[in-house]
This record gives C-alpha cells, sequence and structure tokens, in this order.
C-alpha cells in the first residue's frame, strides 16, 4: 500500500494574546484552577440533535470542557434485521439490506448477495463480476460524498454540504435509472442482478467519472489548508494503532492510524486484485488524516471505476440456473417447465444447501460482514451483520476522553457512522 | 401436455413442504485439521479440546470447543507470535431452536499473517454462560452486550453487562431467540404505553445517575459546607 | 397552561375576521420552520430535498431548527423504535403552538416493513400526525408535496376555532390514541400474515394465524 506524509501546519488552536501574538494555550485535564471544587457534569447529547448523524445518544460526563467519560447509548432505531431475516425467503431479505446503511445501499446489496452465493457455491457471470464491483465503487464515493458533507456541517462549512449533495443527485439518477430506486435500490438478487445495465447508463456513469474531480479538488481547496479545520481536526480524537486494532476500528479510522488494513487488498474478492488501485494509510490517527484518508479513498475509487468500465463484458448478467433466476416472460408464459420453475421460485423461494458462510466486503465504513446460516430451507435460521459502524463507535470513547466538547462532535463526524448500521 | 408436475408442486406447497434439514449434519463432514495452520497448531497443543473441524463454504475453517476452555484458547490465538489473531471480527451467537444449543461464534482474522478462523462454543440452554473475551479484544465489549441482549447469553467478567440495542427495562425476553416471537410478547398497545411510561432514570445507568447526583447535591450546598 | 390566544366567539365569522385569517393563514404556511426528526432513511431524502436541487428554501423553510421551541413543523423521517417513542413524544409536547407534523414515509406512517417487536406501527399512535407522505423513502418531490398539502391545510385554518390549536395539557406524554384503536391498526393483514414462518423445520411458539391466511 502507498503511504502519503500528511504536513502539519499547525499543532493546536492558537490563542490571542494582548498585542495580536497567537500564542499555543494547552489544555490541563482536571482544570488549571485546582482550588476551585468543582464536581463533574453529566450533559446529555441526542439521540435527536443535528450533529449526532442520526439517533445516537451520547452522555458526556465533563469537568469544565473536558470530557471526562464518554458514553455511547445507542438502540433507538433497533429494527431487528436479524429477526425479520429469519422470517423472509434468501431474496426478500435483499430489500431489507439497503435500508441498514442507507448512505450505500448498493454496498449491502453486493455483499449479502455475495454471502449467499459464497454459501450456495454459486459462481457469477463475469459481467455481473464487473457490475457489482461498480455498483460497490460508486456507492463508496456515495457515501463519502455525505460523509464530507455533513462533517463540513458540523464543523461549520455550510458550502461543502451544497456541493457534496449536488454530486450526489448526479449518483441518485444513476441509482435511478438502474433500479428505479433513488436511496433503496435492492439491485442484487442471488444469482445476478435485478436487471441488466440500461441504455446509456455506462455512458452517464463515464461522465459523473470524469466531472467529479472537479467538485473534489473545489472541495479540497475550501477544507485541505484551512486553518479552521485544520485547528479543528489535527490532533483531535487520536487513537493508536494497537487500541484501533484491539477496538475492532476497520475502515479509514483503521488506516488513519498506520494499520494497513483493506479486505479489498487482504482478502480480494471479484478480481480486485487485478484493479490497480491503493489504498491510502495515514499516520496520526487523528481526524485530519482520516479525512485525507477518505479524500484519497474517493479518488482511488474513481480510478477503480474507471478501469471496470473498461473492462465490462458483455454476455448474461445472471447465472443460467432455473432454480436461482426467474426465468424471462416470455418462456415463462409459453414454457411449461419455465412456469414450475417460476412458481417455486416466487412460491418457496430460493433454497440453500446445509451450511454456513461468513462473508466480508470493504464497505464505506469499514469491514461489512454477512453471516448465513442455513438448515437447507428456503430461509435463513441465523442473518448476522457486522456493521463496521456499531464497531467504529465502540471505539468513540477511547477516542474522545480527554479532549473538548467541540471535539467530540468533530470526532463523531470523522468516524463517518450510521445508524441504521449500528443498530440493525 | 400433462400438469401433473405443477400439480405436484401445488401439493407440495400445499404441505408445507420447504425443503427440510438434509442428514448430512449441520456441523459440517471433519476436515483434516492440515489444511489449515492454525487449526493443526491448536490441534497439537489444546489437543481433545478441539472438538470438530469443518471447512464451511469452501474455504472457511470452523473449530468447534468446549465452553469451559475458549478463555485460554483465544488467549493463545491472540498472543502466540505464529498465530497473531490480533483483530477480532465478529462475536454473535446462533440459536437453532427446538431446545438445541446456542452456539457462540468467534471470528478472528490475524491482519499480520492473513489468515482467519471461526470458533464455536455450544452452551446448554441451562447453562448459558461463558467467559467473557473482552479482556482480551476491546471490541467484544460491545458485541457481548449485544449477544446478552438478543440471546440472554451471560458473559462472566464483563465490565458492562447490559442492554445494548433494548430498553433496560425490556421485559419480553430476548428477541432473536427461537422461541420469541416477531412481533413481542406483549400487545402493541402495552408496548407502546410501557414505551412512553419509561422514567427518566431508565434512560441513564446507574454510574451516570451517580454523578448527576453528587453534581446537584453539591449545587444546593451553602459555601463553606463541607461535602 | 392558563394562557388563551385572543379569539373571536366560534361561528363569528366576519369580513374582518376572514381577513385576519387570511393574513395569519398566510404568514404561519409561508415560513414554517421545520423540527427535522429524521432517524433513518427518509432522513437523508429529506436533505436531500433541503439542498439545491429540490431546494426546501423557496417554501421559506431552509431555517430548520433543532430546537423544538422554535419550530412550527415535526417532519417524522424515518422509522421509530419503541426506544425512541418517549424521546418523540417530549419533542411534540415541547413544541409551542400553532405546530403541525409530518409523517414522511412508510415506516412514520404505518410501521413499513418493519412489523416487528420493536418498531413503533405509525407514528399516529404517539403524537397527532396532520399530512402522512407515503414511500420508502418518498422522493423529495413527494415530500414537497406533502409540505404543499399541509399548505392548503393551514389555508382551511380559521382563529375563531379555538378546537384547532388546543392542547391538553394533562395528556402529556401520553399515547395519541386509545388501547383498542392501536391494537386495531397494528393487526398484521395481507402478505404480513404468510411470512410468519421461520425457516425449515425449525418449530417455534411464533404466533401464526392460519385464519388469516387467503384460499
Amino acid at each position: 500500500m502507498s503511504t502519503r506524509t500528511v504536513e502539519y501546519l499547525v499543532q493546536r488552536t492558537p490563542e490571542m494574546a494582548p498585542g495580536g501574538r497567537l500564542v499555543q494555550v494547552p489544555v490541563l485535564p482536571g482544570g488549571m484552577e485546582p482550588e476551585l471544587h468543582g464536581e463533574h457534569m453529566l450533559i446529555n447529547i441526542g439521540p435527536q440533535h443535528p450533529a449526532t448523524h442520526g439517533v445516537l445518544r451520547l452522555v458526556l460526563e465533563l469537568d469544565g470542557e473536558t470530557v471526562v467519560k464518554c458514553t455511547p447509548h445507542i438502540g433507538y432505531l433497533h429494527s431487528s434485521f436479524e429477526k425479520l431475516g429469519e422470517y423472509r425467503t434468501w431474496n426478500q431479505v435483499i430489500p431489507l439490506t439497503d435500508r441498514m446503511d442507507y448512505l450505500a445501499p448498493l454496498i449491502y446489496n453486493c455483499a449479502y448477495a455475495m454471502a449467499v452465493e459464497k454459501l450456495m457455491g454459486i459462481q457469477v457471470t463475469e459481467r455481473c463480476k464487473v457490475t457489482r464491483v461498480i455498483c460497490m465503487e460508486l456507492d463508496r464515493i456515495f457515501s463519502h460524498l455525505l460523509w464530507l458533507g455533513t462533517t463540513a456541517i458540523d464543523i461549520g462549512a455550510f458550502t461543502v454540504f451544497l456541493y457534496t449533495f449536488q454530486e450526489r443527485e448526479r449518483i441518485y439518477t444513476l441509482h435511478e435509472a438502474l433500479t428505479g430506486a433513488r436511496i433503496t435500490t435492492s439491485a442484487t438478487r442471488i444469482g445476478g442482478m435485478m436487471a441488466d445495465l440500461p441504455e446509456g447508463w455506462i455512458r452517464e456513469l463515464r461522465h459523473f467519472v470524469d466531472t467529479v474531480p472537479r467538485t473534489l479538488d473545489e472541495v479540497e481547496t475550501l477544507l485541505t489548508n484551512n486553518q479552521i479545520w485544520i485547528g479543528r481536526n489535527q490532533d483531535v480524537g487520536v487513537i493508536s494503532a494497537e487500541d484501533a486494532v484491539s477496538c475492532g476500528l476497520t475502515g479509514a479510522n483503521l488506516r488513519a492510524s498506520g494499520v494497513a488494513f483493506d479486505v479489498r487488498k487482504d482478502r480480494p474478492y471479484y478480481d480486485y486484485e487485478t484493479y490497480d488501485f491503493d489504498v491510502p494509510l495515514g499516520e496520526h490517527g487523528d481526524c485530519y488524516d482520516r479525512y485525507l484518508c477518505r479524500m484519497e479513498e474517493m479518488r482511488q475509487s474513481l480510478r477503480i471505476l474507471d478501469q471496470a468500465i473498461e473492462r465490462l463484458p458483455a454476455g448474461p448478467m445472471n447465472v443460467d440456473d432455473p432454480r436461482l433466476i426467474l426465468p424471462g416472460k416470455t418462456d415463462a408464459m409459453t414454457d411449461m417447465e419455465s412456469m414450475i420453475h417460476h412458481f417455486k421460485v416466487v412460491m418457496e423461494g430460493v433454497k440453500a444447501p446445509v451450511g454456513e458462510s461468513w462473508f466480508s466486503v470493504e464497505s464505506s465504513k469499514g469491514e461489512l460482514g454477512m453471516y448465513v446460516v442455513s438448515d437447507g430451507g428456503s430461509k435463513p435460521v441465523r442473518w448476522r451483520i457486522r456493521g463496521p459502524s456499531f464497531i467504529n463507535l465502540s471505539a468513540l470513547p477511547t477516542m474522545v476522553e480527554g479532549s473538548l466538547l467541540s471535539d467530540v462532535i468533530a470526532v463523531n463526524a470523522s468516524l463517518d457512522i450510521v445508524l441504521g448500521e449500528i443498530d440493525r | 401436455m400433462s400438469d401433473k408436475p405443477f400439480t405436484d408442486a401445488l401439493e407440495d406447497l400445499a404441505s408445507g413442504a420447504s425443503g427440510g434439514p438434509q442428514s448430512a449434519s449441520p456441523y459440517g463432514e471433519a476436515a483434516d485439521a492440515s489444511t489449515h495452520e492454525s487449526v493443526a497448531a491448536l490441534v497439537a497443543r489444546f489437543g481433545s479440546a478441539v472438538q470438530h473441524h469443518a471447512i464451511m463454504a469452501g474455504d472457511e475453517h470452523v473449530v468447534r470447543v468446549p465452553a469451559s476452555r475458549v478463555m485460554e484458547i483465544l488467549r493463545w490465538l491472540r498472543d502466540d507470535p505464529a498465530q497473531r489473531y490480533d483483530y477480532l471480527a465478529d462475536l454473535t451467537a446462533v440459536d437453532w431452536g427446538g431446545g438445541r444449543p446456542i452456539d457462540v461464534v468467534y471470528q478472528l482474522w490475524s491482519i499480520p499473517h492473513r489468515r482467519g478462523l471461526r470458533l464455536k462454543a455450544a452452551l446448554p440452554l441451562d447453562a448459558l454462560e461463558i467467559d467473557s473475551a473482552s479482556l482480551l479484544w476491546r471490541t467484544a465489549d460491545w458485541l457481548e452486550r449485544e449477544v446478552w441482549d438478543m440471546f440472554g447469553v451471560r458473559f462472566r467478567g464483563h465490565p458492562d453487562p447490559r442492554r445494548i440495542l433494548m430498553p433496560e427495562s425490556y421485559a419480553e425476553g430476548h428477541p432473536l431467540r427461537k422461541d420469541f416471537p416477531l412481533r413481542g410478547r406483549f400487545s402493541r398497545a402495552e408496548q407502546t404505553r410501557r414505551a412512553l411510561a419509561m422514567p427518566v432514570h431508565e434512560h441513564y445507568s446507574a454510574q451516570e445517575i451517580a454523578v448527576a447526583t453528587e453534581t446537584e447535591a453539591h449545587a444546593r450546598r451553602e459555601p463553606g459546607e463541607s461535602p | 397552561m392558563g394562557l388563551s390566544l385572543p379569539t373571536v366567539p366560534s361561528g363569528e365569522a366576519n369580513f374582518l375576521t376572514t381577513r385576519l385569517d387570511y393574513v395569519v393563514n398566510w404568514a404561519r404556511r409561508n415560513s414554517l420552520w421545520p423540527m427535522p426528526f429524521g432517524t433513518a432513511c427518509c432522513a437523508i431524502e429529506m436533505m436531500a430535498a433541503a439542498a439545491s436541487k429540490y431546494d426546501l428554501a423557496r417554501f421559506g423553510m431552509e431555517r430548520m431548527s433543532f430546537s423544538p421551541r422554535q419550530a412550527d413543523l415535526l417532519i417524522c423521517a424515518g422509522r421509530v423504535a419503541y426506544k425512541m417513542a418517549p424521546v418523540l413524544r417530549r419533542i411534540w409536547d415541547q413544541m409551542p403552538q400553532p405546530k403541525w407534523s409530518i409523517s414522511m414515509g412508510a415506516c412514520a406512517s404505518s410501521g413499513g416493513v418493519f412489523d416487528v417487536y420493536s418498531m413503533v406501527q405509525g407514528i399516529d399512535t404517539i403524537i397527532p400526525v396532520d399530512v402522512y407522505i407515503p414511500g420508502c423513502p418518498p422522493r423529495p418531490e413527494g415530500l414537497i408535496y406533502g409540505i404543499l398539502m399541509l399548505h392548503e391545510k393551514i389555508k382551511g385554518e380559521s382563529l375563531s376555532n379555538p378546537a384547532l390549536r388546543e392542547e391538553d395539557p394533562s395528556r402529556v406524554g401520553e399515547p395519541n390514541l386509545p388501547d383498542g384503536v392501536i391494537e386495531e391498526l397494528a393487526l398484521p393483514y395481507g402478505n404480513s400474515t404468510n411470512q410468519n414462518k421461520v425457516s425449515g423445520l425449525v418449530t417455534t411458539t411464533a404466533l401464526t394465524r392460519p385464519a388469516d391466511r387467503k384460499p
């Protein structure tokens, strides 16, 4: 993996001394005036709060403005996807997967389909593989754009939110052309995709890939060397590599601390080892490094998209297996065999062999694992989602204890969490 | 053209046959321990503690161990330099229903060696207790809280054994168990009423309330009064 | 709470009161400050509606107030869990009159795909709702259509009808609908009664309703 050195411009938010000089003011935990007896204050952020990125509740114990203890409370969006999955057939689970990480739905669709296909021992077609790579990388950009917009708006830069949402509208249009829905795409099926790529979709996608770097450059101009951005993000929410691995952090959060772990590189799937791309690695494990890692990840995703568009082969999208894939409408209406297969696939559902599979992909938030257990029926016995945000959030107290109250918001934003995935 | 296949399929459906469990053991066929370095090393070191080794879905190695030996095995897997499973990818449980034991599943990955391994421990329903892995990996903290919440498995030595997804006062049981109905045990009106009637102190843990009450008591003290 | 709005006695509508109503309703509907109670996917569509392409600012709604005390319109966007229900009720109670609410999306309106133990089956069991917007998630145009529908509703309001803006302070924190109605609204129907069985031959004491299944 490639490394990139981060330049340090400012150590800490400077303050003005009389006379206009800038001085560094260190923050001592425990307060600077020990003779004043103070007690710790308990404040509650959320679950309804603009900056918590969803229904997250943080209870902070403060000593002045320094955070002594931070306890995240979750479960305010618990929709029991895992229980619901046990009552739905393998294909009926796919619309549920969109609603967990609603910022990158195609990644979830693909990850679930890939886990079940691994369980069933199905090899999808080449066209399907490349299409799913395109979908996953497109949604990685989709998710990072939202992360960028909401993080900027939390720190105070409203313009970036409008820029990134304008770019996201173009991806919404792509989603809609592909599946009919903007967010809740449900694009995959066991054994293939819901439909082949529509006419002109690749042309639109190529146009997007060619023009989005302009917006990314503009956002970088606004943020990367901006004193306020640096002051609020450098040295904030630092986590060491050992702590990060022990806490189970994944994704850009882990790589910003210098640990080289990316599922696409370490456990490649769908020929990722044949694509030419780099994974950015940070050094300091602070919010600024996480920001730089994600910006670079977006550019690398564009690189992968370029290559995937080039190598997209013609051919069938779905596996040619009547036990899995619905036959075409003409066949189902004219041929008895096809009609029976259509009937069985719709009424009974696709059946999986006895067994289990734990499969993970590199989602925009981290390592997304799908564990499916089957007893030979058409519904899962157990569907477990290893949501990266759930575990990333559990590391928040480690990152935030000892810093200031406003840093909590910056660190929370830099973790890139989505509550649908945390609460499942 | 005969309608027989069609009517057969209809009858199948009416009789509720949705494909039954195969005669193969859900544990999978026993596999050769030498196919995975860590499994071979486990067998060499712990011998009979490795109850079963199978390969699932083509290339996933699953090892079954007794619940009483899980802690030492996990610790060895994490610390031994040739194994170095420093990253706990997932910790979950599977309830098969029908009175069968609940499996606790540990999914491990070694970042330096780029190897994965899955460990399982079966817990009988009348003894749902196992040692906590939160002392080995900090990830296990929240993951074990979720397993307690959803399945009712107790983790000995866990620093903060509270429910995590459901409210602390949730009285309907452990949702992901197979004997728990999808819509819950209480009626919707009862669930709504209970949800809205949650007292304020239910939303905070005991420690948080202690901090808040101490602050309030301090605020009410006269200047000069000792705590 | 002891304060009463200056109203004319009910039923006595005259030229002055209708003119006053017109002005008051015009002012109220053209500057509805939303309280975005966004929980899940619908919140993202609400954010997209607030962004440049579908701009909510043309309705005077760009100022999203996150303090309920300064908000007019509660937009509940997304699924609401029972754990979140007291929060929703509390925020609704904290909003001062005049206030309206929009239930955005299928989950907020009726529970959506989540007919499960932890999901509120429609927020109208907890708070009164003025406009329901179906969709999963509804497009931003759908949200805007719902807002315009609310505008029509506000146009039809009158200051001489005090019942519109009345709130019973003793019912703070209580469910909005009586128990029987909640039960009736939450009954499973249609295909959801067939999706009650778990995998394979695992037997459960799960609630099954064979009488509901279509022949």
